[in-house]
């Protein structure tokens, strides 16, 4: 016997997995599987990479009462319970919650506790049933479990393919006639690209994960003047904070002395923080948060009635929607034998935001073909949008008058 | 004559395509970058508009994203005496 659907799965919601449909009845013995097995093991860990496994993974875990790991990084296999679950062994939080792993490119990944109940918090819906989401994020991602959830709460069909690019994600988009897509600007500017004469019924156009673009947003609502248009702004540490509907970039500059949606903000040394009743419970390896107020790390400027982003405190810059450190993916390729020196840079485009870009120095005597296989082979442990993808070979690095490397992107 | 520009696209695009040890089928200004058959993806592309950038000294994107989805189109925007 297989339980009914959780209580956030409503009776008529459907999954399109590349192409297959999939309601609750096909995804309760998965469900059950996994539930044996998490309570065998004590521990819930699976690979978010289908959003089947993760919906049933989600109804498993909170069967079990056990918090669950949804992975998105292979090669950083939790070992033990203790590595990953410290919170939890400790008390200080027991039972059903999710654990998400962030973005972090370089390193071991930050996992990120979220209790389930808060993390549905914020989702908005549309109660509209007969909305057709369409997934662009990983499943695993916040983003991507938001997504996932608003649709399959709301009765509504979620249309994912697992793997795919933002060319594949544009032909599910018109084949499956999706009227909802929430997506980075980055995949935005790449749909509208591969979408040629094409024009999916969209009726609810979202951006997050990146700053929007005044010219970006002006083309979404030309090309679909029906669709409702809105900018997210989240961060992984204090959850979703808000939207943005007036079609304008960053957010206007009143909500620094009102908030937004019981979310405080202010600017402090450049930087936004957040005071929000929606952030997340702890980073599993750390203290809880006791600080009221939290900073995002992104810096803003505010200009007249607005407030802009204008990037990252701690020098990251979001390529594609995934934040990448160029001074860490630097220490990766000073490794690399034959590399005496090397600087690595962000540059500006407006597809992806940014690509990251090398000045190396060779060794004397080094062979410029060999080295560059070297730093290629040495990049492939990263995920792609961290890849170095220009790389000059340079007789020196100059540096900045304080005797540093000087980092800023060429804008 | 924007010429120079699509010899410059097409060679560049050939050094992207064979990084990733793919072969890039001929190209003519009526490819199309994304969900066509030239064998790149959004990164790539990313790299094609930086690494004409250093070699143009332009950036016709400055003010933000412009919209074009195919070689031709891209070709446009760039002057060609500057190549």
């Amino acid at each position: 016997m297989t339980a009914a659907p959780p209580p956030w799965f409503a009776s008529d919601a459907r999954l399109i997995e590349t192409d297959e449909s999939y309601g609750w009845a096909e995804i309760a013995a998965e469900a059950d599987h996994l539930e044996a097995e998490f309570r065998t093991a004590g521990q819930a860990v699976v690979e978010a990479v289908r959003p089947t496994t993760v919906v049933a993974a989600l109804a498993a875990a909170e069967r079990a009462g056990v918090a669950l790991l949804l992975k998105r990084h292979k090669a950083l296999l939790p070992s033990g319970k203790k590595d990953w679950d410290e919170g939890a062994a400790n008390g200080r939080t027991s039972g059903f919650s999710v654990l998400l792993e962030t973005s972090g490119t370089t390193g071991t990944p930050k996992r990120a506790r979220h209790d389930f109940e808060r993390l549905r918090g914020r989702l908005r819906g549309t109660a509209d049933s007969s909305a057709r989401w369409l997934l662009t994020y990983d499943s695993g991602a916040f983003a991507g479990l938001q997504v996932i959830l608003t649709a399959l709460a709301s009765g509504a069909t979620l249309i994912a393919v697992p793997g795919a690019n933002a060319a594949d994600l544009a032909r599910a988009a018109v084949r499956h006639g999706a009227t909802h897509i929430s997506g980075t600007p980055s995949f935005w500017r790449a749909f509208l690209m591969t979408l040629g004469n094409e024009r999916p019924p969209l009726t609810s156009i979202t951006l997050g994960g990146e700053a929007a673009d005044q010219p970006l947003l002006d083309r979404l609502q030309e090309r679909f003047p029906n669709a409702k248009l809105r900018h997210i702004y989240a961060s992984t540490e204090a959850g979703a904070l808000f939207a943005v509907t007036d079609g304008r970039a960053g957010f206007p500059a009143a909500w620094l002395e009102t908030g937004v949606d019981g979310v405080g903000l202010r600017i402090r040394d450049g930087v936004l923080e957040v005071n929000s009743p929606r952030a997340m419970l702890g980073y599993a390896d750390a203290a809880g948060l006791s600080e009221d107020w939290l900073s995002t790390g992104d810096v803003v400027e505010r200009r007249g009635d607005r407030v802009l982003f204008a990037g990252r405190l701690d020098g990251r810059v979001n390529v594609g929607g995934v934040k990448v450190s160029p001074e860490a993916v630097e220490q990766l390729l000073l490794a690399v034998p034959g590399v005496l020196d090397a600087l690595v840079r962000p540059a500006a485009n407006p597809i992806t935001g940014h690509i990251l870009t090398a000045s190396v120095v060779p060794l004397s005597g080094v062979e410029e073909a060999a080295l560059r296989a070297a730093i290629r082979d040495a990049s492939a442990a990263l995920p792609p949008a961290a890849r170095p993808r220009v790389i000059s070979m340079v007789e020196n690095i100059p540096l900045g008058s304080a005797g540093k490397k000087k980092r800023e992107g060429a804008a | 004559m924007t010429d120079t520009i699509l010899a410059l696209i097409a060679e560049e695009l050939a050094h992207i395509a064979a990084d990733k040890g793919e072969t890039l089928p001929a190209i003519d200004p009526d490819s199309a970058f994304l969900g066509g058959d030239l064998p790149i993806d959004s990164l790539d592309l990313a790299t094609l508009l930086v690494v004409l950038e250093q070699r143009t000294g332009q950036d016709p994107f400055r003010a933000g994203f412009i919209q074009f989805n195919t070689v031709g189109e891209l070709a446009a925007l760039y002057r060609p005496n500057a190549a």
